[in-house]
């Protein structure tokens, strides 16, 4: 038999409950409030580089989880994160993502808040008084803010673990290109797709699917290096991807030129490639001479937004900024080779698994965490069952 | 030879329609050997301006060669573009300022805006006609979806 009936087709595949995944958890929307609650409002989430809120009074936007959160650097120093929200009426009182500010007013009645979050001014405070209201308890709600190695994560839970206790070692590949290279945003771009989130992300742990970019497959595919390729998994559904089966050769694609290793971040080559996806929405891409941090939000079920920021020393000279813009708009630019395939990729699935034609995702490849091997897959669903409190495989109740 | 504003609107819709028709032999006709395409757009994520996409002839010449093996959003684009000022640029050429809306047609015939902007052409005449030297596309769109492999 080659092709498949109804009912063979709605039957689970013939694999552990691990290496494969139910298509409900791509569609439902009972998954995703459940998402929300049991994943989006518990974990670290990357929130912006501290570049970009170097001098006090900086700030920088982010939501997540449908709130809205401002990063803020105090006057005395410290990186805070606030929700957006006036304690008032609710207002929104940051409108643009990113700027400078003495401190927080909002548009609608002017109560002030200082960078510490504390409410510091109400106009015509005596009318509050019969209600014993007072400003000393409208501050701002703070939201949970860590530094490492400059990378700015924040965590909508009060009582989560600190980040390095969620992080552990996952950082380890990026360490050097983190802290020896004075980085600062030097591009940023960000898309809407109409895909589940996880669809999204699969595109970024599915090893196996470089065969879809011509650019990979010209630059980087060495079948006789996929046993260089090491492949690794941390505590908390981290992952590492690294090892000299990923080196690339640029100027195997047409157009593109060899990469100079005199301009190679500190802490790579200029053919290095690397990768390391924190659970569940931030990761961190190196192609030698320029680095990428991303970072994405699930909207609903069917959309997902996404963000990009392009990293570059600040002593860069503006020949050195143009060459790692080229490079970098090479794989990821919006107009670039790899980054709109992954993107055309996961509204693809959604197409299948949004309206429920697709049953199931197989996720079964086995090559000894090494080379195209299905381990990322399997550990990011391992965690997200882990934190739903039910596998991956299983539809959810109440989700069809 | 000078460029008059007849010559620079059949210019820009021309290269325009040769972008929508994806004929990239056609399109690169109408460029200057020194031409140079850059896509430019402000973030005030990052309170700056980027270049997301910076290309000289030959660089295009070889960027549409590979075109047909990448996977691609589906459909096809249409460029509205309307030139506004046409502004001298020295003996034999002018900058054409033009906006546009480039419209995406998905496989089901619905249409939807992916993009708006300006194109800033500098456009020159000689001997063998009108060429553009330089184009440098303003975005206004920051959210572009699934992006693109080709140019706006």
């Amino acid at each position: 038999m080659t092709s498949r009936s109804e009912k063979d087709w709605a039957a689970p595949p013939s694999l552990p409950a691990t290496h494969y995944t139910h298509g409900d958890i791509y569609r439902s929307d009972a998954v995703f409030e459940e998402e929300e609650e049991r994943i989006f409002k518990k974990i670290w989430r990357f929130a912006c580089h501290e570049s970009e809120v170097r001098e006090p009074g900086d700030y920088r936007t982010a939501e997540y989880a449908g709130t809205s959160l401002v990063v803020v650097r105090g006057h005395d120093g410290k990186i805070r994160t606030f929700v957006n929200v006036c304690s008032h009426r609710g207002a929104r009182i940051v409108h643009e993502p990113a700027g400078n500010m003495r401190n927080f007013t909002c548009f609608f009645h002017l109560w002030s808040y200082d960078l510490t979050g504390a409410c510091t001014s109400i106009p015509r405070p005596e009318a509050y008084k019969a209600q014993s209201i007072d400003k000393s308890k409208l501050g701002l709600r703070e939201v949970k803010t860590e530094i490492r190695y400059g990378l700015v994560f924040v965590n909508l839970d009060d009582a989560s673990e600190p980040l390095d206790a969620y992080l552990g070692d996952a950082l380890e590949a990026f360490e050097h290109v983190l802290t020896d290279n004075d980085l600062e945003v030097f591009t940023y771009q960000h898309a809407t797709i109409d895909a589940n989130w996880k669809e999204w992300q699969e595109t970024n742990l599915d090893l196996y699917h470089e065969y879809m970019h011509v650019a990979l497959r010209k630059t980087q595919i060495d079948p006789g290096a996929m046993n260089q390729r090491e492949l690794k998994v941390y505590p908390n559904g981290h992952i590492r991807g690294g090892g000299s089966g990923y080196s690339a050769n640029y100027d195997a694609y047409s157009g593109w030129a060899k990469r100079e290793d005199s301009k190679a971040l500190r802490g790579l080559t200029a053919n290095d490639f690397r990768f390391t996806h924190i659970f569940p929405f931030s990761s961190m891409n190196a192609r030698g001479t320029v680095l990428r941090l991303s970072v994405f939000t699930p909207l609903n079920a069917h959309q997902t937004r996404i963000e990009w920021r392009g990293m570059a020393p600040r002593s860069d000279s503006p020949e050195d900024w143009e060459m790692r813009t080229k490079h970098y708009n090479q794989y990821w630019g919006p107009f670039g080779r790899n980054v709109p395939e992954d993107l055309v990729a996961a509204e693809l699935c959604e197409w299948n698994f949004g309206p429920g034609a697709a049953r199931y995702q197989i996720i079964a490849r086995e090559e000894g965490m090494r080379g195209q091997d299905d381990g990322f897959l399997r550990a990011f669903y391992q965690q997200w069952s882990k934190m739903m409190g039910r596998p991956a495989s299983q539809p959810a109740e109440g989700a069809r | 030879m000078t460029v008059s504003r007849d010559d620079a609107v059949n210019l820009v819709s021309t290269a325009c329609r040769h972008l929508d028709d994806e004929n990239w032999a056609a399109f690169l006709e109408l460029c200057d050997p020194a031409f140079r395409y850059r896509i430019v757009v402000r973030a005030p994520e990052v309170r700056r301006e980027m270049i997301w996409f910076d290309q000289d002839y030959a660089g295009l010449e070889a960027m549409f060669a590979v075109v047909p093996e990448h996977l691609r959003r589906l459909g096809t684009f249409l460029r509205h573009v309307s030139v506004g000022s046409i502004e001298p640029r020295g003996t034999g050429k002018v900058l054409a300022t033009s906006t546009f809306q480039c419209i995406h047609t998905d496989m089901e015939g619905r249409s939807r805006l992916m993009a708006a902007g300006r194109y800033l052409d500098e456009i020159r005449n000689s001997a063998d006609g009108c060429r553009l030297v330089d184009r440098q596309t303003i975005l206004a769109t920051r959210d572009l979806g699934v992006g693109s492999h080709v140019p706006i």
